[in-house]
């Protein structure tokens, strides 16, 4: 059976590459200070869960999954959020 | 009505097997934790994991992080055309995918021969001790993800043995590999 080519999984890797290159541009706005930076922490922790998110709903599917399915990845993702950021705000505290 | 809902149940499904999405959640848990220490201790000690951190090459990190994208990408596409029936374009989409992984490795344990070599070994600080761990456990899962693609290929070679299930349930591992790859990824090579 002849298979149309998806072009919507092309948009999903082209936008998860972007992200990826974005890390290039933040690592080059602080190059030279070799100091620790909570807002660039941050917006990499977010960045990175705004890609597991895509690869869960587009690539894995769960965009056409049971509700169920959606809600409790989309969960986990703010539970690995939630733990990451307690992780770094009490170390930064107790630091 | 009656179709319109019926249309919409099957429209709906869960991709693979239900146990695999109980290893997925489980899995993604387990790396939470080693995760959320790394993040503790980096934000105690800044500058020494700093330290460590300026010893990585960005460019090789994102160098396979979008290796491993394309990989996933290939496997999304694998399943796909198992569903439709074009089994050959499935097969040739695993062989990419497996292409992509072994790039992957080999760039893996080029950085770190790179690394051991200019003495920045496993103990040579606790920035290196927690990169050996999770790049090295990302490995294992990434060697476990061949056999798993042997399975698909296995599968999709003989009409007999075909199963759409189990191509499903072998993506969804793969993708599982890819995204904690791009967690470690993040945290290791960018996060300041």
């Amino acid at each position: 059976m002849p298979l149309k080519f998806n072009k919507r999984l092309l948009v999903v890797w082209v936008v998860l590459a972007s992200f990826t290159l974005a890390y290039l541009w933040i690592d080059h706005s602080v190059d030279g200070s070799l100091r620790p930076n909570a807002v660039v922490t941050s917006s990499v922790i977010v960045i990175a869960l705004i890609k597991v998110r895509i690869i869960f709903r587009e690539f894995m599917e769960v965009r056409q999954a049971p509700a169920l399915l959606c809600r409790l990845t989309d969960a986990w993702v703010v539970l690995i959020g939630v733990g990451l950021f307690s992780c770094y705000i009490v170390g930064l505290t107790l630091g | 009505m009656t179709d319109l809902t019926d249309k919409n149940k099957r429209a709906t499904f869960v991709p693979g097997q239900p146990d695999m999405w109980a290893f997925v959640l489980f899995e993604t848990l387990v790396f939470t934790a080693y995760f959320g220490f790394y993040l503790f201790y980096r934000a105690k000690s800044p500058e020494l994991f700093l330290h460590g951190q300026a010893q990585l090459d960005l460019r090789i990190g994102v160098f396979n992080t979008l290796v491993l994208l394309l990989s996933s990408w290939s496997v999304a596409r694998c399943v796909q055309s198992a569903r439709v029936g074009a089994f050959r374009a499935a097969l040739r989409d695993v062989y990419i995918t497996a292409a992509c992984a072994a790039i992957f490795l080999f760039f893996k344990v080029f950085e770190w021969a790179r690394l051991v070599r200019n003495g920045n070994g496993i103990d040579s600080s606790d920035f290196f001790t927690y990169y050996f761990f999770l790049t090295g456990i990302h490995f294992v899962h990434l060697l476990i993800g061949f056999v798993v693609l042997g399975v698909v290929v296995y599968q999709l070679r003989s009409a007999a043995r075909r199963s759409q299930e189990l191509v499903e349930t072998c993506a969804t591992y793969w993708h599982t590999v890819d995204f904690l790859w791009v967690l470690i990824f993040a945290l290791l090579y960018v996060v300041r």
